[in-house]
């Protein structure tokens, strides 16, 4: 409760220093053109965009999944010892050898 | 460096003919500052005759600039860049104290007449059709990487994009962030031997790296410093035959050296590229081989 | 207790800001910024343009929030303190992809989906080396990673940590190398449709960013308030301010690479490095 009205707090302070410190935004129709070096665009720029790594996503979901079983093996990894470091040094092994197979299908590329 | 710099003049070059070498000197001094986006400017700094074709380019960079803001014309070659620095600086005071503006050149009209229904503009089913806010919307096509079907983005950038050669006016169409196709509408302006400068070349590489005081030490002379410039250059980018790649280009520039590279055509060059990729591509030849890359297009 | 607690993370977060912005040697030119107009681009998404400065601004207060300013004392006193500060971290690329989306410019576009693509993978290193240094503290919390720092500073037992955290900083506040949202080739990105005072804010939340993600850097590596003679508070802000300084240098001089080739190094390098730094972080702390 305490980190929520903490948070919500900063929020709003931080709203408040942005209307404080903001001119109210405008432009005639010549000045709103998005800028182009002096050309001009055909469309709008909002579109179904071509976001390369899409696959580098799907791999990047896999290892924040991981980071979840990583947050309660840190507290415990002192008391269960070696135990706890042969455990995570296999998963990482296994997890590692995801990122050599795409590596080679070339997800981590621009495709 | 310091607690209390000055705040330099921001000024956003549109270089005419002949003028890149001037202008690129003469914004590396210290109290100036090029602006990489006219809405980061006050000054507009109109190097050179203009030929009438890039006048409408002009007009429209004039009025992307935020209120208030001024033009400066450096236009007689006998002007020394002392002079037009002390020119900027005056003006930059005025402007600072509100005793200057202009208003726009283009007449303040949406780009084009307000279409369809829906009321966000819409006009067909769906997402489709329509031309919301006076713009279309951009539509699907193949993609030359993955053949998905995204859409593609057209647009004219230039003649006065900092990223490119002055002059140069690309009609890219983007999907995503990679060029998949590039035509020249109008060539780069011709540059004399001075626009080929080692230091120079090496300076417009250096920013497009992200390392703006390095490129301003270049200008002035002096030997850039940085961590991991060359090696920042992936090695397969821009192999040109004879004349190796951008990353050797770049070490030549940078040990002072001015390679004479004849450049491919631009729109067979471009495509396929990512868009950093392709500026660094532009950047890696001297302005005399570009011109010599561009064709003139036939007259439309 | 609390109270005093806020105004030291409102005044280190104001003040800091301050700094990073004077060392950058631009006060006068944001000064003069902020008076100048503000440009509304064609059918902008008005909401998230105005929200996108507010929440980076919040993020780096609720980060520096985690931080303790004496042993023992922060204003989030939470038992899962890096958890929080990573939930910044990742808000903190939605922010910027807001920034560059709300103008409905190509260049600003191009700087957003970028930024996403890089910054994505730069929150795995992150969270190794957050997770690695509560390895000897036992626990998430940072009141408890500055306490088992009592006998020796992490920057010395987990040697690859800073070096990992550097990058994450420098993605965080779009600085030099990682600058991938507001790059030269793209007319700064982001911000290339932004003018007067709406550009100016973006700089001050990227250097209250960077204050915020130096003191929990200070806080990890370097035992944050801990030290001799000062008080804690003071300690903090020394520490604070040198890595501000050590992270602004570095910004200035390293060159950045092409997206594409960023993202295979950020997996096929640092990914197994941050590997190999909590193996040896395990092993050390066993």
């Amino acid at each position: 409760m305490q980190t929520l009205i903490i948070i919500l707090g900063w929020t709003g302070l931080a709203a408040l220093f942005v209307r404080a410190t903001q001119q109210p935004a405008g432009a005639t129709a010549p000045q709103a053109v998005p800028f182009l070096g002096g050309g001009t665009p055909d469309a709008h720029a909002w579109q179904r965009y071509h976001f390369r790594p899409y696959t580098m996503t799907l791999v990047f979901i896999a290892f924040e999944m991981e980071m979840m079983f990583m947050y309660p093996w840190a507290v415990v990894f002192v008391s269960e010892g070696i135990k706890a470091l042969a455990e995570m040094g296999m998963f990482l092994a296994i997890l590692s050898v995801g990122i050599l197979y795409g590596w080679r299908e070339g997800v981590f590329r621009w495709q | 460096m310091g607690l209390s710099s000055p705040d330099p003049a921001s000024v956003f070059a549109a270089i005419g003919p002949g003028w890149q070498a001037p202008v690129e000197r003469l914004l590396a001094r210290q109290g100036l500052r090029r602006a990489l986006t006219p809405r980061d400017a006050g000054i507009l700094l109109v190097a050179g005759d203009m030929p009438g074709t890039a006048a409408e380019a002009l007009s429209r960079v004039h009025d992307q600039l935020p209120h208030p803001r001024v033009t400066l014309r450096w236009t007689i070659a006998e002007e020394t860049a002392d002079a037009v620095a002390e020119r900027i600086a005056a003006t930059w005071r005025d402007l600072r104290a509100g005793e200057a503006d202009e208003s726009d050149h283009l007449p303040d009209q949406p780009p084009n007449e307000w279409k369809g229904v829906g009321p966000h503009g819409q006009g067909g089913k769906g997402m489709m059709g329509g031309t919301p806010y006076g713009r279309t919307m951009a539509m699907t096509g193949e993609d030359i990487r993955d053949g998905l079907q995204l859409d593609r983005y057209t647009a004219r950038i230039g003649p006065f994009a900092p990223m490119l050669p002055p002059g140069l006016v690309l009609e890219v169409t983007l999907q995503g962030d990679v060029i998949v196709a590039a035509s020249v509408q109008s060539p780069p302006f011709a540059q004399p031997a001075d626009a080929d400068a080692p230091e120079l070349c090496a300076a417009r590489m250096l920013t497009l790296l992200g390392l703006d005081e390095p490129a301003r030490r270049s200008i002035r002379g002096r030997r850039p410093s940085g961590f991991w410039v060359r090696g920042a250059v992936p090695r397969d980018l821009g192999r040109i035959k004879d004349a190796g790649n951008a990353r050797d280009r770049l070490a030549a520039f940078l040990a002072g050296d001015s390679p004479a590279v004849a450049a491919t055509d631009l729109s067979e060059l471009l495509p396929g590229l990512e868009w950093s990729e392709a500026m660094l591509v532009l950047a890696s030849f001297p302005p005399s081989s570009i011109l010599r890359a561009a064709p003139i297009p036939e007259a439309a | 207790m609390i109270v005093l607690l806020a105004l030291a993370v409102l005044g280190t977060l104001g003040l800091g800001a301050v700094l990073v912005v004077a060392m950058d040697g631009r006060i006068a030119q944001l000064a003069g910024q902020f008076a100048r107009q503000r440009i509304e681009t064609e059918a902008p998404d008005r909401l998230n343009r105005d929200l996108a400065p507010v929440w980076y601004l919040a993020l780096a207060a609720a980060g520096l929030s985690v931080v303790p300013f004496a042993p023992g004392h922060a204003l989030l006193d939470s038992p899962v303190g890096i958890v929080i500060w990573g939930t910044c971290e990742a808000l903190t690329i939605v922010t910027v992809f807001l920034h560059g989306w709300a103008p409905n410019a190509p260049f600003p576009l191009i700087g957003a989906y970028r930024y996403v693509a890089i910054a994505l993978p730069v929150m795995l290193p992150s969270m190794f080396v957050l997770i690695a240094a509560a390895l000897p503290a036992e626990s998430l919390s940072l009141l408890a990673i500055v306490e088992s720092q009592r006998e020796i500073w992490n920057v010395a037992r987990q040697p690859l940590g800073l070096p990992l955290f550097a990058i994450v900083v420098l993605t965080l506040t779009l600085r030099g190398p990682m600058d991938f949202a507001d790059a030269a080739d793209i007319a700064t990105g982001t911000s290339a449709d932004e003018s007067g005072s709406a550009r100016a804010l973006w700089e001050v939340a990227r250097a209250a960013m960077l204050v915020s993600a130096s003191a929990l850097a200070a806080t990890v590596f370097f035992g944050g308030p801990l030290g001799p003679a000062l008080p804690g508070p003071v300690w903090l802000w020394i520490k604070t301010a040198a890595l501000v300084a050590a992270f602004a240098w570095l910004g200035r001089r390293i060159a950045r690479t092409t997206p594409s080739r960023m993202l295979t190094i950020l997996w096929v390098v640092l990914l197994p490095l941050s590997f190999l730094h909590l193996a040896i972080s395990g092993v050390i702390a066993l």
